[in-house]
Parts: structure tokens; sequence; C-alpha cells
């Protein structure tokens, strides 16, 4: 597929006064991890996209009052240690201070220690002598902490005194920040991004602007499981969000991205990571490049609300394409925020008409919420990583049960896998409080 | 026995907090501290210990303890 690239020249080298240089090249995927309800790494992952295959079921016992939504895309049999060394091409000294840091750590940190290890070992970086101090870190998500926390309450009512020293630590979502950086040697800067449903994508773009800034050489994204307590289970169907589950005669029916269908979004649980590293590095260590990030950008509303808003989606859109120096007519694929919300879908709709004009009829469009559920603070990770498959793998995941779509001039992807060359995507992530981001790159071959 | 009983309770906080640590060789006269617990893995095996027990002292009681027969000793006394 021949696809135009126009590259706008926009170098800002800062020379001569000492200070690192300071750059608009894109910024190279290096190494992806993922744990979630349809795959336990990312080949697993891959797997399941090709297949269609819905992560969506009743959810599992939880402790507290019946709530009015009982379906979510959750992680399942979960056993840290069991995971943990089944990485057996991990060398055992990580896998000893990995197992020192997370074995009595909450859920959403042992999530993420696990897919930080794959994609350090996906990186290669493992294997070699790394500065340190070149090493960032981000974890993105926040409120990450709020069913450990609810686990805790009963005992709380009745013996304050017995509340474990280890809870000041763990329930600050810094604490995957510690963890993560220990386990990794990481000494650069490490910090915490919130963005409600967009909090991935937001920590992918302050990774580009890391590394384009030339503070750092490689940063490591962490997109935080949402181990989400009752309460907010509750809140978000009672914000009239998330859809109930006993509209559809399955689970698996309830997420349904673009389709007339569509009731609001489903839980989804993945903790997703990506290391990323200036294109320089990578070349220099002669590293396996997935993809590279061309343009990255983020925008608000300047809203307080959960609504949505085609001119700010499409500001960012347009943004992204902007910083990456590339045309909308250029991009071949959308993984777009699509998380099955009615109002949230035709708002996506109506900004990616205004951003690609006639070439909607030309764009691939899926959702790969429809197979996860809407991952919340991982999704933009998790959807990066779907689409860098997608490039990789020639294909065209399925948009699970759209059935009668809410518009007939996008293209979106039919019910089954399609072949597919994608040289340019976008994703896209959307969060609550007027936030939108959108992310533009390209095949690494 | 009373003191025994205490000291194999304090082991099996010890085996939460330290998986590592094969609890059978851990003597009364050992610290914490040189079976690799850092500051907060020391409190959490006095913490546990108090809560199988049933026990509730400050923490401060357990300040001058220089090895695990001392913290047992105040647990006896509590």
């Amino acid at each position: 597929m021949d696809v135009q690239v126009y590259r706008v020249p926009m170098q800002r080298l800062i020379q001569g006064n000492g200070m690192p240089q300071e750059s608009d090249h894109g910024v190279a995927i290096v190494g992806m991890g993922i744990v979630c309800s349809i795959g336990d790494n990312i080949v697993e992952f891959k797997e399941s996209l090709k297949k269609g295959v819905s992560g969506i079921t009743r959810l599992a016992d939880r402790k507290g009052p019946k709530l009015s939504v009982d379906i979510g895309a959750e992680i399942k049999a979960f056993s840290f240690l069991d995971r943990l060394y089944r990485y057996s091409d991990i060398p055992e000294t990580l896998l000893q201070k990995a197992r020192h840091c997370a074995q009595r750590s909450p859920f959403a940190i042992q999530a993420s220690v696990l897919s930080a290890l794959e994609a350090w070992q996906d990186s290669g970086m493992v294997a070699r002598e790394n500065d340190p101090e070149r090493l960032g870190v981000i974890v993105a998500g926040e409120s990450t902490t709020q069913n450990y926390r609810y686990g805790l309450h009963a005992g709380f009512e009745t013996d304050p005194e017995y509340l474990s020293p280890r809870y000041a630590l763990q329930f600050l979502d810094t604490h995957q920040v510690g963890v993560l950086s220990e386990i990794l040697t990481i000494k650069g800067e490490g910090f915490v991004v919130g963005g409600a449903s967009a909090s991935g994508n937001v920590g992918i773009i302050k990774a580009v602007q890391l590394i384009q800034a030339g503070i750092v050489d490689t940063c490591l994204v962490a997109g935080v499981v949402a181990d989400l307590s009752p309460i907010e289970l509750q809140g978000f169907v009672n914000v009239g969000a998330m859809v109930r589950g006993n509209e559809f005669q399955t689970p698996e029916q309830a997420s349904r991205p673009f389709d007339e269908q569509h009731a609001g979004f489903v839980f989804g649980q993945a903790s997703a990571c990506v290391i990323l590293q200036s294109c320089d590095v990578a070349t220099e260590r002669n590293a396996t490049v997935r993809s590279t990030i061309l343009g990255a950008a983020m925008n608000l509303d300047a809203v307080s609300t959960t609504a949505p808003s085609a001119s700010g989606e499409a500001r960012a859109m347009n943004e992204a394409l902007r910083r990456g120096g590339v045309c909308a007519s250029g991009v071949d694929y959308l993984n777009a925020h699509g998380s099955s919300s009615p109002l949230g879908d035709a708002t996506e709709v109506e900004a990616i008409k205004q951003v690609f004009g006639d070439h909607v009829s030309k764009l691939r469009v899926n959702s790969t919420k429809g197979l996860t559920g809407h991952c919340l603070y991982s999704a933009g990770v998790v959807e990066l990583i779907a689409s860098v498959l997608q490039m990789e793998g020639e294909f065209i995941h399925p948009n699970k049960n759209l059935e009668n779509p809410i518009d007939h001039k996008l293209r979106f992807s039919g019910a089954r896998f399609e072949k597919a060359r994608i040289a340019l995507a976008m994703s896209n992530s959307f969060g609550f409080g007027g936030i939108n981001s959108s992310i533009v790159f390209q095949n690494a071959c | 026995m009373e003191k025994e009983n205490i000291f194999s309770v304090v082991k099996e906080a010890i085996a939460d907090v330290l998986p590592d640590v094969d609890t059978e060789a851990v003597s009364i006269e050992q610290n914490l501290k040189s079976l690799g617990a850092n500051s907060i893995d020391r409190t959490e095996i006095v913490m546990s210990s108090m809560e199988k027990l049933g026990i509730k002292l400050p923490l401060v009681s357990f300040g001058g303890v220089e090895n695990i027969e001392e913290m047992v000793d105040i647990l006896v006394d509590a």
C-alpha cells in the first residue's frame, strides 16, 4: 500500500550550550507486555485479537452488596508467583527481585510487574548494561488502589491497630513507581499520570515528550489494571456510563462499539506496558523496533463533566497528525476510543469525519473494547499494543457485535478478521473531564 | 511453654512476610534484620504476631528490641 507521508521540517535542535538535544524525531516502541482478559502475554493477546475472542463474562463473586452490574472482562485465575515463573527466559536474579518487591503487593501492582517484565524482556534491555539515570518510568492510572482499600475496610472497622504498616506505602499510586524502578533499576524521572479513561495515552504522550526533550533515552509506560471496588462499579452504572449486562442475552454481546444497540461501556481489566526509546539509542543498540510514534497530543475541553466534544476530539487528532508531520489522508487505520457509549461513539464518529473528510471511506476503524471491554486507565496502552500487533500481523481484528453500524460512511471492520496492510495508524483515548488524546504511529518496517 | 507457643506464632508471621526464610532454621536469639527484614517487614511481623495472638500493644513497646527473644518476651508479658 502506498502511503503519502509528509514530514514537516520541525527541527528544534539546541546546540552548543551543553543542554540535551531537543528534537521532534519519532520515538521507537521497542518492548510490549500485557496481562488481560484475553491473553496472559503478547502472543496470546495477538491470537485472541485475530480470532475475535471476547473476555467478557459474569463477574467473579465479590464481597459486599449485590450491584446493578454483573458483567466484565476480568483477569481470571490470577496467581502472581505462578505467572512470574512462567517467564522462563528472564534471568533468575530479576525474577527474585520481582518476587521480593511484589509478592505481598496488591493485585494491581503485581499485574504491572508481570507486564513490565514481559515488555522489558521484549525490549532486549534485560541483557544489557543500562545507564539507570537515562531510564524513566511513567505509571498511567489514578485511584488504582480502590479495591485493595475496600477489602481492608471491614477489618479496619474493628481493629485499626492491625492495619499493615505497608498500607501507608501501598495506597499511594506512586508505590508502583517505586516497585517498578527498584525491580528494573530505573533512576531517571518517574511519576504517575492520570487522565481518566485516557490515562494510558497520557502516559505515552508524556514519555514521548521526556524522550524528545532529551531527559531520558528510554521510558517504561505502565498502564495500570483497573481493580475497581464495588463502589466504583456502582458509580459508573449510576452515572449512566456502564452497561448493566442484563440488557443482553450473553455478557459477550454487551460491548458493542458503534452498533445501534450500544448501551454503555463494559468494565475491562488489563495491565499493559510499553518500552519507548529514542530512535537514536534504538538504532545504536540494534533494537527490534516494533513501531515508531510520530506524533502524540492531548487537550482539554474545559469541562468538568462526562460530556464528550467532537471539536475537542478532532483537535487532538489534528494536533497528533501535525506533530507527526503527516496528513490525515496518509492514515490507514484508526483504533477508536469506541467505548460502546451511545453519546461517546456518535461524538467520535463526528470528530473522525471532521478530521478525515472523504478519507473516511478508506480509513479502517475498529475498537478493541468490543473484545477487552473498557480497560479504563490502561486502555490507551492496550490499544496501542493491539494496533502494533495488527500492523505486524497485517490484519484488522473484528469489531465484535457491530451488526448495525450507527454510521454508514465510516469503514468499520466487520465481524470477522480481515487481512490488511497498515503503514500508518492512529489511536484515540478520551476521558471524563474533557480529556482528549490521540497518537499517530507507523509500521517499523 | 507459653514462650515456645508465642515463638512459633512469631515464626508463622515471619514466614508470611519473608517467604524465602526457612523458619525451621530460625533460632530465638537471631534478629529479624539478619533474616533480611527491612523496617517495614519488621513492623509487619510484630503487628501480624499481635493480630494472631489477639494482643494490642503500642508499637513503641518494641522500640528497644534487639532480637526475636526480646520481642517474644514482650508478647508473653502482654
